[in-house]
């Protein structure tokens, strides 16, 4: 089943998503990139209801974008978490709502600070040091609740998503086989070897 | 015709041999003593059927058994655990301990484990050592030894208050003192009272009168304190042991 | 059509409620149930005979009234949630569990044990329904020290496990709701066994079972290693237990922690979760020192990484 995890550390954002595109029990594709690169710092790890995903993604893509065009510079993360919560918001409001999970993770250029925002289908958002959705989250919070730092250097904390990965596929019947991952920081967006 | 062919048809009836008689009850228990207390009132839905029903029953001099839930069930389960009692008094000449009684209880509800009893029992009294002790049980007969207990309709009302002035929790005791173990009989009897008052302010299956029965153990100094205490009766049948009282007081009737 | 064939069959679940029907409309106490046998009078029989609803199907009943999850109103509440664990290393065995009883979203009680002392070297946990594990790991209790007397050795823990697994097994489908995990030393050393009401028996070094399993499992595995010193092994399932009450609302208020060793069983403590959290164990063998809680243990660090010029300003 789908899973995404997101951990913050000094001066980054780690965001990892499962790679698996599934229809009923059929592994439709195994390489699927299911993080979009927003904004130069800006990602977005995208799960939920398919086609309802993509359309979304490419919404809040597209639109983040039209921002940075129309005014020359893009939006911060806190500034863009807004924008899409409330989209969200008003989509559940909606004949048609999107059923999407979001781990949206940035880097304010401004303030020199990694965020990471937890969004949910339902409009509900929250500022967290990491995060996760789907079944792996029932491991992995409690695993980064004991082994999460703020402070870990970029090598530490790869190793701290490794072992919620790690963990995941050794307790969970459903475990995804591949992951992406995909770091923010000063120096903008960038995709990482586990 | 088309009738005639349905009548022929198998028939299936829900069998629904329960309801919930409202009211709740309590224990509480001390070093010495122990309180075990429950209201009268008895209702279906929003009916009363009775101002004056007992859920709190004498058992022997060292046990009284408190029941709540459907009265019929209730009723019927103190019938048999005091038959089963007495079938113990008449092979060994003496009342079965405290703790007995609850693995007793234990038994006999899970005996009806695929056809409960709709009844929460909180059995309090004297154990053979000479504290306070109240078991409480769930109405398959898993059952734990605790200190206090609320069951029923108010127990969500009184287990908080309990917990707070009985165990002092969330409560932090001024420098240099610590929260008493054991709390006094008379303070214990004003806590019930209290607890009973205002649960009956804030739930309708709860009130017209208050039954509050005290186990004392043997040679226990907390008899002084019931001295004073007006109306109290003595139900106590063995002579040089422990000793059962009642206390009756009435509760808001709306 | 399910139904027909039910009526005539043998070894479903409604024949072998009919069976214990007809054995329970007999006369509920003979003679013979006086005197010493007084507290487990309906035992007296052999096996334990049970009261049934006189309904075609005595199974939908007991659903209808006492399930919880398919109807929150339903009368009779049967406690649920849970997180226990137990797992096996070089110095023994270690069974903790947290000790809250819900009953819907009211808690019901913050001080179960939820460790049944089985006997002075046998440890069962108790998840699922209260009773369930209460009565039959006690009567499991019985069924030990009659194989004491008439084999003179201790039963193992194999054997003790089997028995309560196939006990559980002839109730199957008649609504017992249980996962426990049995633990012991025996001529085999350490052992631990996981046993559940739908059957199933597995012998392994470590379970966590009950609605907060997962989350005890994330820290458990992360910290496991066969050559666990005594006071680390003892510290992990500590923690475990902890992070599963943080995490899980049906689990919390306190841990109990017992360690299994050769001599039999020792109780260790009671923690408070809440007290974990903030100020950590207090004085143990094993504990880093200081709360577990994320907050108090990453005080005062944060993410953000401002260059040298701008944190000088």
């Amino acid at each position: 089943m789908e899973t995404s995890f997101a951990i913050t550390g000094k001066g980054y954002v780690i965001v990892a998503a499962d790679t698996t595109a599934s229809r009923s029990i059929v592994k439709m594709k195994v390489d699927e990139d299911k993080i979009k690169t927003l904004s130069p710092h800006l990602l977005m790890a995208y799960s939920g209801e398919p086609g309802d995903t993509m359309q979304f993604a490419e919404y809040v893509e597209r639109n983040i974008r039209l921002y940075q065009i129309r005014n020359l510079y893009a939006l911060r993360p806190s500034a863009a978490a807004s924008w899409i919560r409330r989209s969200l918001a008003e989509s559940i409001r909606s004949r048609k709502p999107y059923a999407v999970n979001l781990l949206l993770g940035g880097y304010d250029t401004a303030t020199h600070t990694p965020h990471l925002y937890w969004v949910d289908y339902l409009g509900t958002m929250t500022e967290v040091p990491f995060g996760a959705h789907g079944y792996g989250s029932y491991f992995a919070l409690s695993l980064l609740d004991r082994y999460h730092d703020p402070e870990a250097s970029l090598e530490e904390g790869l190793a701290t998503l490794k072992r919620c990965i790690e963990e995941v596929s050794k307790r969970l019947v459903v475990a995804p086989g591949n992951y992406k991952v995909k770091v923010v920081d000063k120096n903008g967006v960038r995709e990482v070897e586990l | 015709m088309p009738d005639m062919v349905s009548l022929a048809q198998p028939q299936q009836r829900q069998f629904n041999p329960y309801a919930d008689n409202g009211g709740t009850i309590l224990a509480i228990a001390g070093a010495d003593f122990t309180v075990i207390a429950g209201d009268t009132r008895q209702s279906e839905g929003y009916s009363i059927q009775t101002r004056y029903a007992p859920k709190v029953f004498r058992l022997t001099d060292r046990a009284v058994l408190a029941v709540n839930g459907f009265a019929a069930d209730g009723n019927m389960f103190v019938k048999k655990v005091r038959q089963r009692l007495e079938w113990y008094r008449h092979a060994h000449a003496k009342d079965m301990p405290l703790r007995a009684i609850a693995r007793l209880i234990q038994t006999m509800l899970y005996a009806r484990r695929f056809f409960p009893f709709y009844v929460y029992n909180i059995l309090g009294g004297i154990e053979e050592d000479g504290s306070g002790a109240v078991y409480s049980f769930d109405p398959v007969g898993s059952y734990e030894r605790e200190a206090c207990r609320a069951a029923g309709a108010a127990q969500s009302l009184v287990q908080p208050f309990l917990d707070n002035q009985i165990y002092f929790k969330n409560q932090v005791p001024a420098p240099g003192m610590a929260h008493p173990v054991h709390l006094p009989l008379s303070t214990v009897l004003s806590l019930v009272i209290d607890s009973f008052t205002s649960a009956t302010e804030r739930h309708i299956e709860v009130g017209d009168g208050l039954e509050m029965y005290v186990v004392l153990a043997k040679g226990s100094t907390a008899i002084q304190s019931l001295s004073t205490v007006r109306g109290i009766q003595e139900m106590t049948v063995t002579e040089d042991g422990e000793r059962v009282f009642v206390i009756r007081r009435e509760l808001k009737k709306d | 059509m399910n139904t027909f064939a039910d009526r005539f069959s043998t070894t479903t679940a409604a024949s072998q409620l009919r069976h214990a029907q007809k054995l329970a409309e007999e006369e509920e106490f003979d003679a013979t149930m006086w005197g010493s046998s007084a507290g487990f009078g309906s035992l007296t029989k052999g096996v334990p005979t049970f009261t049934v609803p006189a309904v075609p199907d005595p199974t939908a009943f007991l659903r209808l009234h006492t399930d919880d999850h398919a109807d929150p109103s339903c009368r009779i509440k049967i406690k649920h949630g849970t997180t226990t664990l137990a797992f096996r290393f070089q110095g023994g065995v270690i069974v903790a569990v947290d000790s809250r009883a819900t009953a819907g979203s009211y808690i019901a009680s913050g001080t179960v044990k939820k460790v049944i002392e089985i006997n002075p070297y046998l440890l069962g946990t108790m998840a699922g329904g209260a009773a369930d594990c209460q009565f039959w790991e006690t009567y499991l209790g019985m069924h030990c020290r009659l194989h004491e007397l008439r084999n003179r050795e201790r039963i193992s823990v194999s054997a003790a496990s089997k028995y309560l697994s196939n006990l559980v097994y002839s109730y199957k489908g008649m609504g017992l709701s249980m996962g426990t995990m049995i633990c012991g030393w025996d001529k085999t050393g350490p052992a631990v066994f996981y046993v559940d009401s739908d059957g199933t028996r597995l012998k392994g070094d470590l379970f966590a079972v009950g609605s907060g399993s997962t989350f005890a499992y994330g820290v458990l595995d992360q910290g496991y290693r066969w050559d666990l010193t005594d006071e680390e092994a003892q510290e992990l399932g500590r923690r475990s237990i902890y992070a599963a009450g943080h995490r899980d609302a049906f689990s919390g208020n306190t841990c109990n922690l017992y360690h299994v060793k050769e001599a039999g069983w020792t109780f260790l403590g009671n923690y408070d979760i809440s007290q974990m959290h903030y100020e950590g164990p207090g004085d143990v063998p094993g504990a880093p020192g200081g709360g577990y809680g994320y907050d108090i243990r990453v005080e005062g660090r944060n993410s953000s990484d401002p260059p040298e010029e701008a944190a000088a300003a």
